[in-house]
This record gives C-alpha cells, structure tokens and sequence, in this order.
C-alpha cells in the first residue's frame, strides 16, 4: 500500500496519453456517467490500486485500447475495461496486481435471480426489497473479505470446504454479542452519529423505547444475535406498584416489539434473546439498583425479587398465548437459568410448570443449565459466555457487563476423515491443522476489526468505539473467537466405521476428538493471549455447504456418508456433536449422551427434543427439566413442536401437514425450529429440509401423561451403562 | 474382576495422593488404570463419565458399569478396598491380609 501512495505522490500525466485518445467512444462508468475514451484512465487506476511500474501500465492501456479499437464493440462499460486489463495483467504473470485490481460485483443473471427469488441460506431473512439490498451488500462484502481481509491460504480453505467463514458478508462487525440493560439505564440512549441524545429513561415504557432502538443500533454493527441478560431482573426497578394488567401490557410490548422488528437491516427480525432468572442471581444479589432516570434506588436487587418474578410470569404468559393467530413468536428467545438456588426460591415449582407448559404448547422456552458456581449469559442459537471471576467482579457495575465473540469459524469434520484414510495419527495431525487454520482466521480478522476501531467515534465502528464509562463499548480484551465443528458424527462414521450411537467405542472415539480440539484451543488461547473457545455452531447452512463440497470432492465414499435423500440434493452432515438425527434413541438418554459433550464446549451447546405432534404434560416435562439438571451434564436443553399455520384462515394447529385442518386450504406454512430459532419451513435451504425429513420424534414416549418412572429410570443409570 | 479408573492432572494439589493410591493398589494386583487430563485420551475418558474435578477414582465392575466413585477427592485405601473385595475374590486373601 505504502508503495502505491508514493508513486501515486511522483505522478506526472504524459502528454502522449491526451494525444492517442482520439476513439469516438464512450465508456459507461460505474458513477452513472457516459466518459469518453480516456487510456490515461486505466494507467491512472493500475497506478492507484496495484504495484505495477508505470512503463507497464502504459503499456496495458495501450494494448487494451488496440483491442476494443479492433473489437469494433459499440458499448463498453467500466467493468469491460477492468476486465480487459485482468488479462494483460494475466498474461504478464502479475498475478497479485490482478488481484488487487479485481472489481467486486455480481453477474446480471445472479443479480436477476435475487430480486426474483428469496434467499435460503438464513431462514431470518425474508424476501424483498431490503433483504435484497441486504444480500447484494453480503456478496460485495463476502468477495472483498476473501480477497483483502484473509490470506489466501484462509480464504482457500473456505472455498475449499475445509472450514467455514460465517457472515463474511459482515465482515465488518463482530460476530454477536451479550449486552446490558444497564448500560442504557445509565447512560441513556445517546449513541454517535445520533441527531438526538436521549436521558436515562423514568417510565418502563420508555426504557423498553431505548432498549427496542438500541437493539437496532446494534444489530447493525453485529452479524447475529444481541443477548440481553437478566432482563426481568434489570426491568424490576421500574416496575414497582405496577399492576397485573399494566405488566402484562409491558410484557407484550416487548415481546412484539422484538417479534416485529422486521424493519430494520435487511428485513430481518432482530436475533433477540432475553436471560431470564427466577432467582436473584448470586452475583447480582447485592448490587445497587439503578431505577427511573438512572439513580441508584438505594436498595439493592435482591430488594426486587417479587417484581422480577412477576415479570416473567408475565412474558411467559404472553408467550404461551401466542402472536395474533395463536403460532409461537419467532423472536425473542426466552432463556430461563436453572441454577442450585433456582431451587432454593420460593415459587419455583409453580414457575417451572408455567414455562414447561409454554414449552409444551409453543416450544419457546429454552432451559439453560447453571451449575454449580457457573454463571453465563446465552445468545445466539446456542452461544454463552461463562463469567469467570473478572466477569463477576464487573457484576457489581451491571452495565460493563458487555461481551462478544468477534467471529465464528467451523471445521468441516468429515473431510478431516476422509483425508486421513483410516489412519489414527494422520486424522489427530489433520486436526490440529484445521484447528491452526481457524486460529490463523481469528488473528486475520482480530486484526481488521482493529483496524476500524482505531478510526474511534469518527470510524465505521462509531458506536462500538464510544467510550462512556471509562472504556469503550467493545470491550476487545474479553472477546471470545469460536471454532466450530459439523459432523462428529460423520468424521467417526467414516473413521471407525460406525456412527455414535450404536456403538460405546465409537461414542467414546468422538469424545476424544472433540478433547483433542479442546486442548488445542486451550494451548492457543495461552499461546496468543485471546479466548479461543469450542462452540455448536448452528450451521444452518454450513452443514449443507459441507455435505455439497464432499460430494463433489470425495465420492464415491461421502455419498455413503452424507445424511439425507441425494437424489433431492436434501443433503446434510449431523450437526456439531450431535448423534444422528434419526437415531431412535429416547429423549433422556439423547439429552444425558449428547451432554457429555458439553463440558468440553465452552461457548455453549444444546441438545434438542423433538416433539413432533405431541403434547407432554407440563408435570413430565418439568420432571425431565430437573432430571437434566441433576443428572446430566447437558448445557441447555429446547423441545420443540411442530405447527401448520393457514394463510387462508389464519389459523395455526399442530403438527405439519399438507393442509389446514380448519378449512382444507393448501395454501399453508410449517412452522418449528431450524436450528436455535423458530421459523417457516419453506424458508428452509434443502439441507436442513432433509434433516427435518429424518428427525426422529419419539411420540410415544412424549405423549405419555407422566413418564416419570421411564425418566428417571435412563437417568439414574451411570454413564458406563450408555445402552450400545 | 473390577477395574479402577484414577485420573489426575499436573497441577492439582490432591493428585499425588491419588497416584499413589493407584501405585499402591497395582502392587496389591488391582488392575488399575491412570488417565491424565491434560492429554486427549484422559479428558475424553474423563468426560465419557463426567469428571469435572480431579482427582477422582472410579471403581468399576467387569461390565463396565461403575460401582462407586470419588470425584473431586481421595478415598483412604481402606474405604476402596472395602469396594473392591467383592469384585475381586481372587485378590480377596491378599487384601484381606492388608487390611489385617
């Protein structure tokens, strides 16, 4: 760069390039304006953008010119021209000035089929006008990210297959982040290139105005989700003396407000999740309250406890009845920590039941499991970060509390296997080369994300770099970088030759895997001082993308491997440390196999329970909840049913089928979760409709009124009896 | 005859007494076996039966199938023994005599 900034310093024009321009031609640029034929043009862009010298580049411009002369072409655009120069440049071998003189863009076809056709690789995304500007933006960014921001080596292994990048059409955000209610309860909403600063808020109405406003700012400076922690508890000050008509009220508006955000970037809902406690958190316990206008109410937050707890009665309420026409709301998600003190608080069977039967009847609850000392703040489709002792010396100042991961990068696992062709040693060393190669991928983007936040409150990333409580909003000292990992299941498959679940050996061979990516990622976040961390990725996508390239790159073998119908093309690879969706396995011993894992992920893990049509009693699944927490060591556990929603009668019931069962319509929508969300099945990229095809519901076992003496009977086992 | 899993890691203050526990035992003809946490083989056997503090000893039988374990502290010899004599009646005159 610095040798372009000095040429372009010496330049001088040369008078020969005004007297040979003398074609009647006019090139369409891409400033909407029809030039005529300047050659000096093109010296002066390779001048600017490459290294070339400039008796080269004169020399292009000659030849190019020679050529759309000879060419008798009668329209000729910018990017004709810029392509003409490529292959000059190829053909002198300068392969990096190509490179660096690349235009990014789209074909018209691809341009055309965009506007036409809805987009599938994020069932969030909707189809029109903004999710199209939404995705042509995505492209340009996605392109410019694998020519200027990753190496070559990186940016290969993505193409590849070898790893995932995800977002790079967001490659200039951190990944997704975990925020504090406080922070604007203090400071207000007065965010940088603002045209108007808001005080700290005095009513709840107005401080759900600011957190709804903010949640949009950030979602422009995120590439996923926006986590809020203990939001009833931080709501609680605000709430004293308020009745059960006006909370419910409150409880709604939040709950449509993020449900009907579909406004902002691209369309898209605002990827919400709300950390909700029963409980007082131990860490919060003896904090000052901040309260209407930003004082400190002189009580602490174990003084609100009952406003807390009526509050998210009161979402939970609004949850269970549903959106206008009775489906589950899409967005925000409700966390609720199951923690030892959980346990302790009054209430807390009545509390459970209630969100066991909105877990029942619409899926939305998620159930994060805390134990022991452990505290985090969940987001995304399964993310967390645990606070460690630092995270909890911050509790005592609720609006530090502020996280992010900065990126996401998933190893495709069974091309590791099918690599290391049977071979014990080769597989352990291939990876620990795609663990390095995601570790190379983080410091790349470490460093671009650094380099916007230089340019502080004037730069691209204003609002992540300003700076009210002593340091700025990002705080990039506690930024996590996650490495993923799709098909466990295959990688074992493809090694030992048999799948996780039928076989002790091959469970235990995936353990050791997924210990051995874990130590790797322990030895470099000491090695780089950064927090690498092993994560579930959703994959909702990537999990598709890999079963593709491995049917293009290693068949015959991976089309014995890869899940789903390939004559559809529905093809998919388990995701992360998941056992086979299709496995018949009961709930229980899935939640307490799967959870295995879950210790050694640090930035979170789910496991999922398919309900299908059924509907399990609020008192069974409560018992199977208490069961996870004391017997397992599963992180996080969703149930989901499956509805059909009509747009003819508007009417939603349960289970999918092919036609309304109120008025016989065909014109009708399924509904359930994709991955850590719920959404439209015909939104679904082909991947993930060949998985929902396989996901194996276990009605009978779910359908009983009170399964407790079958639940507690797999838990209690030990985990050297895994039924093999 | 049962089998007895200890595992440990480099800095942990009670896993020396653990060690010797194992070394101890092994004189006696108990099959035990060692895993360390801080390598691959130990943290995936550790999490196949969610050990989450070290030093933990788990005794299992010739199914496989845990009898007992202690995690996150060292058993005396004597409390492990007790476990062990009826899993191992071949071993039981030598233990027997130990503990004598």
């Amino acid at each position: 760069m610095a040798t372009v900034i000095e040429m372009k310093g010496d330049y001088q024009p040369f008078k020969e390039e005004v007297e040979t321009t003398d074609m009647a031609l006019f090139v369409r640029t891409s400033d909407e304006a029809m030039l005529g034929w300047d050659r000096q043009r093109i010296v002066d862009a390779l001048i600017r953008e490459t290294y070339v010298d400039l008796d080269t580049a004169k020399e292009i411009a000659r030849e190019v010119e020679e050529l759309i002369a000879t060419s008798k072409i009668k329209m000729i655009t910018a990017p004709l021209i810029r392509e003409l120069v490529d292959t000059k440049l190829i053909e002198r071998g300068l392969e990096q000035a190509r490179k660096m003189h690349t235009r990014l863009g789209m074909p018209l076809y691809d341009v055309d089929q965009l506007i036409l056709h809805p987009n599938k690789e994020n069932a969030n995304v909707p189809h029109g006008p903004e999710a199209t500007n939404l995705t042509l933006a995505e492209r340009i960014k996605k392109e410019y990210a694998l020519l200027s921001v990753f190496s070559q080596e990186i940016a290969d292994a993505h193409m590849r297959g070898d790893l995932h990048l995800h977002d790079l059409g967001f490659i200039d955000r951190p990944y997704c982040s975990g925020q504090s209610l406080e922070y604007i309860k203090r400071f207000g909403l007065s965010l940088p290139n603002s045209i108007a600063m808001a005080k700290p808020a005095k009513h709840p109405e107005v401080l759900l105005a600011h957190m709804v406003k903010f949640a949009a700012a950030l979602q422009s400076h995120f590439a996923g989700a926006i986590g809020w922690d203990s939001i009833n508890l931080f709501f609680a000050p605000y709430l004293v003396g308020m009745s059960d008509r006006e909370l419910e009220q409150l409880a709604q508006m939040m709950i449509f407000e993020f449900s009907q955000q579909a406004v902002a970037r691209g369309g898209q809902a605002i990827f919400t999740d709300l950390n909700l406690y029963w409980e007082i958190p131990k860490h919060f316990e003896n904090v000052p309250a901040i309260g209407p206008g930003g004082e400190l109410t002189g009580k602490t937050y174990s003084d609100y406890s009952k406003e807390s707890q009526r509050f998210a009665q009161a979402l939970f309420d609004v949850y269970q009845e549903g959106d206008g026409s009775g489906r589950p709301f899409f967005f925000p998600k409700p966390l609720v920590h199951i923690t030892e003190k959980f346990f302790q608080t009054p209430g807390h069977m009545d509390f459970l039941h209630h969100i066991c039967e909105v877990a029942s009847e619409k899926g939305n609850t998620y159930f994060v499991f805390d134990r022991g000392e452990t505290a985090k703040i969940s987001e995304c489709c399964r993310l967390s970060f645990k606070l460690d002792q630092t995270d909890l010396e911050d509790a005592k100042q609720p609006w530090k509390m502020r996280y992010c991961a900065l990126q996401n990068v998933t190893l495709n696992l069974p091309r590791i296997a099918y690599l290391a062709k049977g071979e014990d040693a080769q597989l352990f060393s291939n990876i620990a080369e795609f663990v390095e190669m995601a570790v190379k991928a983080h410091l790349e983007k470490k460093l671009f994300i650094e380099k916007l936040l230089s340019l502080g409150e004037k730069g691209p990333l204003a609002l992540l770099a300003m700076n009210r409580d002593g340091s700025p909003y990002l705080r990039m000292p506690r930024a996590s970088f996650l490495i993923g990992m799709v098909g466990l299941n295959e990688l074992v498959q493809i090694h030992t030759g048999q799948e996780m679940h039928p076989s002790k050996q091959a469970f235990k061979f995936g353990l050791k895997v997924i210990a051995h990516m874990k130590l790797l990622v322990d030895r470099f976040s000491q090695r780089y001082g950064m927090r690498f961390v092993l994560e579930q990725t959703p994959a909702e996508s990537t999990a598709y993308r890999f079963a593709k390239l491995d049917l293009k790159f290693h068949s015959p073998k991976s089309g014995h491997i890869v899940k789903g119908d390939i004559s559809k093309g529905e093809v998919y690879y388990t995701n992360s440390t998941y056992l086979n969706n299709a496995a018949v396995l009961n709930p229980i011993e899935r939640v307490r196999q799967e959870g295995l894992f879950h210790p050694l992920i640090e930035a979170g893990a789910l496991t999922h329970i398919w309900l299908g049509e059924a509907k399990p009693s609020k008192s069974s699944l409560a018992n199977f909840v208490m069961k996870t927490f004391r017997l397992t060591q599963n992180d996080q556990i969703a149930f989901s049913p499956e509805f059909t929603t009509c747009n003819r009668c508007n009417r939603t019931n349960r289970g999918l089928r092919s036609s309304c069962a109120y008025c016989g319509s065909q014109d009708v929508d399924g509904i359930t979760r994709i991955t850590g969300y719920f959404t439209k099945v015909s939104s679904w990229n082909k991947g993930k409709i060949g998985e929902l095809r396989n996901r194996y519901r276990n009605q009978a076992f779910l359908k009983g009124e009170n399964d407790e003496s079958s639940g507690s009977a797999s838990l209690e086992e030990r985990p050297s009896a895994l039924r093999v | 005859m049962g089998l007895i899993k200890i595992f440990t890691k480099a800095k942990c203050p009670k896993c020396p007494a653990a060690k010797e526990m194992g070394t101890e035992l092994k004189k006696e003809g108990m099959p035990v076996l060692h895993y360390d946490l801080d390598t691959m083989d130990g943290l995936a056997e550790a999490s196949f039966y969610s050990i989450l503090s070290t030093p933990s000893i788990i005794i299992e039988d010739e199914e496989e199938r845990e009898v007992v374990s202690w995690r996150g502290t060292v058993p005396t010899l004597q409390e492990v023994r007790e476990y062990l004599l009826p899993l191992t009646p071949s071993l039981s005159p030598v233990l027997r005599r130990r503990e004598g």
